[in-house]
């Protein structure tokens, strides 16, 4: 039982760096439609730049992991310039080359990084006790964090003026555009909105996982797999699919020692077969 | 065609003398090269013909490579390993196309790839595979006393597979099988409407490319004699897949060009190794983005250009060309074929119904389309089906055509139950269909679009490919006889090496009615067919559906053109909300007060009855 729990909260811990992956996948496919299959390498990007503020430049890790929000943030409207021809194609040309910008991020990334990586040290690191539960503090912090980034996610999109517009642009490109909001603005903060989850997600993960620029493929693999658990396009479903995955991850970990992967993946593969759209459900609508 | 022919021999006579340029250390990577040329074919079987995003390729390159390694290791001969290894390649492939029966695009894409992860962390942690040492000092395959272990002879060993592989695959893709693939990648709703049995052609093209990788896996365990998880990483299934893009990816010359091309570049800028990925990758955007179609559809464009611009040379100036522009095609007029006029009601028809639908509700989430609607339309009649927008037409031929299946309710095609049956299933009981919003075969000629619904046979009968392919050849000649006899009848053989997008609005829409008529059905069903139709198309539409009648099968459209539905019409179905509130001949509908009222609304009613004429 004591096993049990522990794993749980560490899944939850993972979750909570896949809702993130998801979320910032999520918006940026319902804003601009576009299907962004290197959100991973930016994650990793992100990881970087937060590894290389606290361990290079001896920022406190909070004050590191914004900055690299920040930074990630800017550097995501360099790259929604360069993906803008890619919006709006059909999904597999779209998966396609974003994939091979995936490439290229991380290919520049063991360019300025090197590929051996680097590990950070987790900031807070004295376990805790709870109940007779021994838990990793630092799964605490990054659930907490998640926690909170995704209720300041849902309140940028639900309860400001610029959220309400990319939501519009989500639903109705054209009618926002007759209504005065500037599509392209608005897909452009997306992305960047976007990057900076993906830079918070990297800057949790790295304490975690080993900072190296392959990071990127597992995180945006998991967290996409993660968005489409839970429900494609549907940021509630991401967050959901996120916890889930986490949960399912973690599970197979502790069962399976090195053979979570494989059975994470199957795992995954007959879920979507069961339920193709997600715990939550996507809106399809197929006109014949 | 011989000028294809001639490049082609040109293309083998180069990779023949190939290695005489190069020195022993570009030989072997020639060999790679080569290998992953193979590797390139499959994806391009799979997802340039038949569209199913593959992301798994480099595992089942990875089954066949370890297959072979663990059965030569253990003693097997290495030709007997390497059978095996090819079904071990293919019973994976099946394992990994069960996804791609329920989920597409994206979705694959995420589920291919995962799965490809499984399979390198299973075998990077199973003593069976070496784990991440792998394998090494696995045998030279002995082949008739050549010496294989010669780079040099393995290319030439090398250089055959890839041309057998690459003449079976452009056999596999221009008859039958790849006609259904490449429909179904254009458009798989249609595909199924004519017969196309999706399940087992996206299990097919899995196997297939499933096959080709293990081909590629086997060569590759003979060539390094080496294997071990590095090999089928997720970074080799990136760069395979950039190399079918760059190369083209509807074409199987270029996606084999495009990997061997990149394998070169690879090696050329090995002390780069960064810069090379950034280079691909970059490559593989400004691809996408700019070239779709690849290296392949940028030559055939600037040869295009270039033969329009000698042609125009060649001509003078005198002619005022270009006059009839390729976009100008167009269809000869329809002529009648009917020998006797059919009048109202014809010969054909009898007490049979063609078609009965008994208390069909359709119901999305909370959204009622269709509520407890009868219809009965018997054989040989020409039956109309009115209703204002939205008022549940389309969503009735969805449910008679298999697309959706009723929330309750039951159909009957021919006296058989049909309520629960899938489109393509329908389509093979004589229900043929067009749709409101054209849904040709894009990339699929005019004849191909034709030739794919002349196909009656099932998917198994592909048996053939493999064990005796003359019969598919001569099967495909016949098949091309009756194509050509069809578009003949249809006006349509000026224009059946077309795509369909350069053809007129009207054009199309005939095409669509030969594609539908191509199934020889029993009962076709129009949707909106004289949409965006010009008068004189309107009248050659008509005489077509008369035509279409008189040879015998039951004809039901949906129709806004209320001249065209009562001139042509035996009986008259109109719909309002979702119910069936008149059916009856078309004069009594036309002045039924219920109709009037949901045309032309409630108030309107009360200056007496007339006739229901709308978008005349």
């Amino acid at each position: 039982m004591q096993l049990f729990f522990q794993t749980l909260v560490g899944g939850i811990g993972f979750g909570a760096v896949y809702a993130l992956v998801g979320m910032g996948f999520t918006i940026v496919y319902r804003t601009m439609g576009l299907v962004n299959f290197a959100h991973g390498q930016i994650a990793m990007i992100g990881a970087f730049l937060s590894a290389t503020f606290f361990l290079d430049t001896k920022l406190p890790f909070a004050v590191a992991a914004i900055m690299s929000m920040a930074a990630t943030a800017v550097v995501g409207l360099a790259i929604e310039g360069i993906l803008r021809p890619l919006e709006a194609r059909d999904f597999d040309l779209m998966l396609i080359g974003t994939l091979g910008f995936g490439v290229v991020l991380e290919a520049v990334a063991t360019r300025i990084w090197g590929a051996t990586g680097r590990a950070v040290p987790a900031p807070v690191d004295r376990p805790l006790q709870i109940f007779g539960i021994i838990i990793r503090t630092y799964d605490l912090v990054v659930i907490g964090v998640g926690a909170v980034a995704t209720v300041a996610v849902w309140v940028l999109l639900n309860r400001t003026k610029a959220g309400a517009a990319m939501q519009a642009v989500a639903m109705d490109r054209d009618a926002a555009t007759s209504v005065g909001i500037r599509v392209g603005r608005s897909n452009a903060m997306a992305f960047a909105l976007g990057a900076g989850l993906a830079a918070l997600a990297g800057s949790l993960a790295a304490p975690l996982l080993y900072v190296t620029p392959s990071l990127g493929s597992s995180l945006g693999i998991k967290g996409f797999c993660a968005a489409i658990l839970g429900g494609f396009g549907n940021i509630n479903g991401a967050v959901i699919g996120g916890l889930a995955f986490g949960i399912l991850d973690g599970f197979a970990a502790g069962h399976f020692q090195q053979y979570s992967d494989t059975v994470t993946f199957l795992v995954f593969a007959v879920a979507i077969m069961v339920r193709p759209t997600g715990i939550l459900g996507e809106l399809t609508v197929n006109r014949a | 065609m011989t000028r294809k022919a001639a490049g082609l021999v040109l293309l083998a006579v180069l990779a023949c003398l190939l290695p005489h340029q190069l020195n022993i250390y570009w030989i072997h990577v020639a060999d790679v090269a080569v290998i992953y040329g193979i590797l390139a074919l499959g994806l391009a079987l799979t997802m340039g013909a038949a569209g199913q995003v593959n992301l798994a390729q480099v595992a089942f390159f990875g089954v066949g490579a370890y297959a072979s390694a663990i059965l030569t290791t253990h003693g097997w001969p290495f030709w007997v390993a390497a059978i095996v290894a090819l079904l071990a390649a293919a019973l994976v492939g099946l394992l990994v196309s069960i996804p791609a029966l329920r989920v597409q695009s994206h979705y694959l894409g995420i589920v291919t790839l995962g799965l490809s992860l499984a399979f390198t962390n299973l075998v990077t942690n199973t003593a069976l595979t070496g784990q991440a040492d792998g394998l090494n000092s696995l045998v030279v395959p002995p082949l008739f006393g050549l010496n294989l272990s010669s780079d040099l002879v393995y290319y030439y060993v090398e250089i055959v597979a890839l041309a057998l592989c690459l003449a079976w695959a452009a056999f596999v893709v221009h008859t039958r099988l790849g006609r259904r693939f490449r429909a179904m990648r254009d458009d798989p709703l249609a595909a199924a409407s004519i017969g196309a049995e999706i399940p087992y052609l996206r299990i097919t093209a899995f196997v297939l490319g499933a096959v080709f990788g293990g081909v590629a896996g086997v060569l590759y365990a003979g060539l390094i004699r080496y294997v071990s998880p590095a090999s089928f990483s997720l970074s080799s299934m990136f760069f395979v897949l950039a190399g079918f893009i760059i190369g083209g990816r509807f074409s199987l010359l270029g996606a084999v060009g495009g990997a061997v091309f990149l394998v070169l570049l690879r090696e050329e800028l090995s002390n780069y190794e960064a810069y090379a990925q950034i280079l691909y990758g970059g490559l593989v955007v400004v691809i996408v983005v700019f070239a779709p179609t690849g290296l392949v559809g940028i030559v055939r464009s600037v040869a295009k250009a270039f033969k329009r611009r000698t042609e125009r040379f060649s001509e003078g100036r005198a002619q005022v060309s270009d006059e009839a522009s390729p976009t100008g095609l167009s269809a000869r007029p329809y002529r009648a074929v009917r020998l006797s006029d059919g009048g109202s009601l014809a010969g054909v028809a009898d007490s049979s119904a063609a078609l009965l639908i008994e208390h069909v509700t359709k119901r999305f989430r909370g959204l009622t389309a269709l509520e407890d609607v009868d219809l009965l339309v018997p054989a040989g009649q020409i039956r109309g089906i009115v209703g204002p927008n939205g008022s549940g037409k389309t969503t009735l031929f969805n449910i008679i055509s298999g697309i959706y299946a009723p929330t309750t309710g039951t159909t009957e095609v021919f006296g058989f139950r049909t309520t629960r049956a899938t489109s393509y299933r329908l389509a093979r009981r004589g229900v043929a269909r067009t749709f409101q919003n054209l849904r040709l075969f894009g990339r699929l000629t005019v004849r191909d679009n034709v030739l794919v619904a002349l196909d009656q046979s099932r998917t198994i009968w592909a048996w053939r490919y493999l064990l005796w392919p003359f019969g598919v050849l001569r099967a495909d000649a016949v098949m091309r006889q009756e194509a050509d006899a069809l578009l003949a009848l249809y006006g349509l053989l000026e224009v059946a090496d077309s795509l369909p997008g350069v053809l007129s609005y009207g054009t199309q829409r005939r095409v669509e009615i030969a594609r539908a008529m191509a199934r020889r059905p029993r009962i076709l069903l129009l949707d909106e067919p004289a949409a965006g139709l010009n008068g004189q198309e309107m009248h050659q539409l008509a005489e077509i559906v008369r035509d279409v009648r008189a040879s015998g099968v039951t004809v039901v459209l949906i129709e806004h053109n209320m001249g065209l539905v009562m001139s042509l019409c035996d009986q008259v179905t109109v719909l309002a909300s979702g119910r069936v509130i008149a059916d009856n001949v078309p004069e009594v509908v036309a002045y039924d007060e219920a109709v009037i009222a949901a045309y032309l609304g409630e108030s309107s009613g009360d200056n007496g009855p007339r006739p229901a004429q709308v978008n005349t």
